[in-house]
């Protein structure tokens, strides 16, 4: 009896020291770590798309490694990002030391992103960012790979290939409203939200447009939580611009769309309105926003071949279109991908692998530039346009781009009063 | 340009007037320093937006309702948190502001971090010297200076605001001459908190719903009753309308700053303040002198 | 040897006679010995990140309860010296590559001048105006922050900076033994004789003018004061962070500071501590209901001022001691008579 009891001890000791000193094996379950402000939609982005994908994976047996094959578990991380920077960072250290997570993904607030970052890298976590659009989180990567090569980004695209489909969205509404309408010299009105982000936006705009053909009238930049820009929307009807180029990303894009609908103002809305991409944008601008036009990231059309799919069970689900923070839907595959590949969960022997990623999207084809950033271009990644018709936010671009055309898009609308201001 | 100026400053002058007075009100009575204060226009709106779209109620049911509800309950939350602190100035400002965070919290536990919006009451528009007002701008206007008109009347004419005008003026001497101070306040609390559900009322079609609404009204809130002159009705008035003009003169003169028209009402207010210590219309308070 | 043990003997007399005496000062002396041990039974880095904030944001507490609490100047944007010295601090470190130790000190000096700008325009208010009037600085500065974008670079904040140290103990050595050092300076500050000045100003500023003190001077001074040591706040934090950005001057921060302060118990530099001490970890631990966090945290807030209006630590103190009412010497609560003057205590 005695004898018995000392061999099951020096079994549980030995079973202890062993999963002590080697962690990885005894790791039965893939730990991944979704981090975004939760009580916010761009967070519930972020936990949707990820569950998705999750479930997915778990339905099909799990991620395959070695001869085992191990679930995934998603671990909730509130980074509570839009009201405390310093929060953000103990929820993520929280995941790192506490959850033990493997894997982040997620992140919104640059401000935070950046802090969030230099977090995760100390503990070469590899972190997935959706939903923080600029430049210098990837440029890191270039700068110090050694340190950054754990960052990569699957959406929203970069902030310089945001500006360059906005210009060609621009210059689209720009040749359909001359030819229709008879102008001969379009004017256009730029307004920008009070953000870094929006400045290079708002500084090409003012360099390019004259190369286009088109006439800048004036400049305005409300602050991104305005509640009220009538007197804006007043000042841009008096300078006779023909189209608003917009560069919205907070709620202000709700107040101007819906301010600018029921003023009518005879001119077409045109660029970036993050709001405008959620479904909620309709019932919280009372319909006022139709004929928005905005770059959005996903559209119910094909961009894949698992584009509809994606986008019809994700809304009857979460009775919600996916905007881009449920990118961690393709971060999580893509890293399950990954981790199979390398078979291992070891960082550095999965980042080689996400690099070599090539994965039919569902936004696009995704492949990782040499900054760890999603490539744009056609036939890669390329963003689509998308336009309120009538309750319905409809796939406007690409159409005939590059020769590029996903099926189910359909033809840009100008709203009808500025047509209606232009046929007298 | 002008008749946008002058438009656009009048109505929004009109909603921080609103704010500002009920703001006043309670300072002036009861030395409260009510953080919350925006926080009940706040909840008066989604009060309005639970009622329009939830409820299916008429919008012309659910504001009176809505304003009623919040009135009824900022006396609660006097009897519940401040009254029994009244003393303890700091602590009183604390609670304001916890019960400030606490009503944020709660919207956003209830309706999540999206932006909401209530359809406009009227819809369409008018154009008035070539400017485009909507219709609603145009009845919040109307609305608002009715309201003001009212609030007006009620302290100049009716016995209570002759109460709490008196309660204003010198809190021991009211005391003396039989007027049940605790009660005032209790009271004074109900009627500014409607006063701002008014002003939410008010705005509900117009701006969009979101958990942090209140911040910004909050700062140019303080920011008018300090330039007006803390406690006094006509500084608070006169005073929304500056920073309403200044805001809208920002946005029309320098189109490339104007999210900066915060920033610029509040300098005005600190310019003010250097010239005139109690503000324009300020009394200098018996124990603060 | 003699001489070595004549020391020891009088330390040991002067800590049973200085703290030993009174449960509040046995209290700060576990509490510091605590917070400097800690590291030696743990180094869990989540747990010490939270108490680099924590002790972070108890200097700042500290330094508002020295303007607001002692000298009665309300001071509602206090998150500017914070934010102010942050910017500074990055600015420095990023452009001229000065190491932590030099930017910080100077960040907080350019906090200081932050509080000669606004404490002379706020010299003719009082009371509610001024603290009014001072919520609106910060504001207007995240105006500027956002105008000169090629400078702070606007709602990203400055990044790239330093870190503190090279290991997460040291960091936490560093914010706290800064923290607890600077603490007792500005206790030390409150108990000399500007300190008291700057309580009568509170009490009277007509009677201390009338007495011949320069009120505006101290006034100016204790602004100068607060402004430097909720620098050192803003610089360590630019520092631990890596970053500083408009957060750093949000309204929200200013409002948290008053609550940590006032919650802790003002004009006594340690309630505010203690506040933070308490609240910071607080919020945190309530990550286990994080739907409801922020909700229960005002909450509790609300709860404890009904019933402690006058702040946590005032509350505790004045249960465990009674004051002489004679030499105002404080004693142990279960005393019957004073402990200096033999007073009878009630």
């Amino acid at each position: 009896m005695k004898k018995r009891h000392m061999v099951w001890s020096i079994l549980a000791v030995f079973w202890f020291v062993v999963s002590i000193c080697f962690p990885a094996w005894a790791a039965d379950e893939i730990k991944i770590g979704v981090i975004g402000p939760m009580q916010f939609t761009q967070g519930e982005g972020h936990w949707n798309g990820a569950t998705l994908a999750a479930e997915e994976i778990n339905k099909k047996g799990g991620v395959q490694m070695g001869n085992a094959s191990l679930p995934i578990k998603l671990i909730k991380v509130d980074s509570n990002e839009f009201l405390s920077v310093p929060d953000a960072t103990n929820a993520i250290e929280l995941a790192i030391s506490r959850h033990n997570v493997h894997f982040l993904v997620g992140g919104f607030r640059t401000e935070a992103v950046l802090v969030m970052q230099d977090i995760a890298m100390d503990n070469k976590k590899i972190f997935i960012g959706c939903g923080a659009a600029h430049p210098k989180l990837c440029e890191r990567v270039k700068e110090d790979y050694d340190t950054y090569k754990y960052w990569f980004r699957v959406t929203p695209i970069n902030s310089r290939f945001l500006v360059k489909v906005d210009f060609i969205l621009l210059g689209m509404v720009a040749k359909i409203m001359a030819k229709q309408l008879n102008i001969p010299k379009i004017k256009v009105a730029i307004v920008a939200e009070k953000a870094v982000w929006a400045d290079p936006i708002v500084g090409i705009a003012q360099k390019n447009l004259p190369k286009m053909g088109m006439e800048v009238v004036g400049v305005w930049r409300p602050s991104p939580v305005a509640t009220d820009v009538t007197a804006e929307l007043s000042a841009i009807q008096q300078s006779g611009a023909n189209i608003i180029f917009t560069t919205f990303s907070s709620s202000v894009g709700i107040t101007f769309a819906k301010q600018w609908g029921e003023l009518k103002v005879p001119a077409a809305a045109v660029g970036i309105n993050v709001e405008a991409q959620k479904d909620g944008f309709w019932a919280a601008t009372g319909g006022k926003g139709n004929y928005t036009l905005t770059i959005n990231t996903y559209a119910r059309v094909k961009i894949t071949d698992a584009t509809i799919a994606f986008f019809d069970t994700y809304r009857k689900r979460f009775k919600e279109a996916p905007n881009y923070t449920a990118g961690t839907y393709e971060a999580v595959h893509i890293l399950a991908d990954a981790i199979e590949k390398a078979d291992s969960l070891d960082p550095d022997k999965i980042v080689p692998m996400m690099e070599k990623t090539d994965r039919m999207g569902t936004a696009g084809r995704l492949v990782f530039d040499e900054t760890h950033d999603v490539t744009w271009g056609p036939r890669y990644v390329t963003a689509v346009g998308t336009q309120w018709q009538n309750g319905k936010n409809m796939c406007v671009w690409p159409l005939n781009w590059e020769g590029i055309t996903y099926e189910g898009t359909v033809p840009y609308v100008i709203p009808p009063w500025v047509v209606d201001a232009y046929k007298k | 340009m002008i008749q946008n100026i002058v438009i656009n400053g009048l109505i929004n002058g009109s909603i921080y007037a609103l704010l500002a007075i009920g703001f006043s009100l309670i300072f002036g009575v009861a030395r409260i320093v009510n953080i919350a204060h925006t926080a009940f226009y706040m909840l008066a709106a989604y009060f309005i937006y639970v009622g329009f779209q939830y409820l299916g109620m008429s919008p012309y049911v659910a504001m009176p309702l809505a304003v009623l509800a919040v009135g009824v309950l900022a006396i609660i939350c006097y009897k519940l948190f401040i009254d029994p602190i009244r003393e303890h100035e700091a602590a009183v400002l604390i609670a304001t502001i916890a019960l400030a965070m606490v009503i944020q919290e709660a919207l956003l536990i209830g309706f999540g971090g999206h932006y909401l919006g209530v359809p406009p009451l009227i819809q369409g528009y008018a154009e008035i010297v070539g400017v485009k007002v909507t219709y609603q701008h145009l009845l919040a206007l109307t609305v608002a200076l009715m309201a003001l008109f009212g609030s007006w009347l009620f302290l100049m004419k009716t016995k209570l605001g002759l109460a709490l005008r008196a309660t204003a003026q010198d809190r021991e001497v009211a005391n003396l001459m039989g007027m049940n101070e605790a009660r005032v306040a209790m009271l004074t609390m109900g009627i500014s908190a409607m006063i701002a559900a008014i002003a939410g009322a008010i705005v509900v079609p117009l701006f969009v719903l979101d958990p942090h609404m209140w911040m910004h009204p909050l700062i140019m809130m303080l920011a008018i009753v300090v330039l007006g002159g803390l406690g006094s009705m006509k500084g608070s008035f006169v005073g929304a309308y500056i920073m309403a003009f200044a805001e809208v003169l920002v946005v029309f003169m320098v189109p490339m700053g104007s999210f900066l028209k915060g920033s610029v009402a509040l300098s005005i207010m600190i310019v003010v303040l250097l010239i005139r210590p109690e503000g324009l219309f300020g009394i200098a308070f018996e124990e603060e002198r | 040897m003699g001489l070595f043990g004549f020391y020891l003997r009088k330390l040991y007399t002067l800590f049973k006679g200085e703290v030993l005496v009174l449960p509040s000062r046995i209290a700060v002396f576990l509490f510091v010995l605590g917070v400097l041990s800690l590291p030696l039974f743990t180094q869990d880095p989540y747990l010490l990140r939270i108490l680099i904030f924590t002790a972070i944001f108890a200097l700042l507490a500290a330094s508002w309860d020295l303007l607001s609490g002692f000298t009665g100047q309300m001071n509602f944007g206090h998150a500017l010296f914070f934010g102010v010295a942050a910017y500074c601090t990055a600015l420095l470190n990023l452009r001229l590559d000065f190491p932590p130790w030099l930017s910080i000190p100077l960040g907080a000096l350019g906090a200081v001048v932050a509080g000669l700008i606004i404490g002379i325009p706020c010299l003719r208010l009082r009371g509610t105006y001024l603290a009014l009037t001072t919520l609106a600085f910060p504001i207007i500065l995240m105006g500027v922050v956002f105008a000169i974008p090629d400078i702070t670079g606007g709602e990203l904040g400055i990044s790239g900076i330093d870190r503190l140290s090279r290991s997460r103990v040291t960091d936490y050595y560093v914010t706290t033994v800064l923290m607890l050092g600077l603490g007792f300076l500005m206790w030390k500050i409150t108990d000399s004789k500007t300190g008291i000045i700057f309580h009568a100003i509170r009490e009277d500023e007509v009677a201390v003018r009338a007495s011949g003190v320069n009120t505006t001077r101290y006034k100016l001074y204790a602004f100068c004061l607060s402004g430097f040591f909720a620098g050192i706040a803003g610089g360590l934090y630019a520092h631990i962070m890596r970053t500083a950005g408009p957060s750093t001057l949000e309204v929200a921060l200013s409002f948290q500071i008053v609550i940590w302060a006032v919650f802790g118990g003002i004009v006594s530099i340690y309630g505010p501590v203690a506040g933070v001490f308490i609240l910071y970890p607080l919020l945190e631990f309530l990550r286990i209901m994080p739907k409801i966090r922020m909700l229960v945290f005002a909450f509790i807030v609300l709860m404890t001022l009904l019933y402690m209006p006058e702040g946590l630590i005032p509350w505790i103190r004045d249960r465990i001691e009674k004051e002489c009412p004679r030499c105002k010497v404080r004693n142990v609560a279960t005393r019957r008579e004073c402990r200096i003057c033999t007073a009878a205590l009630d």
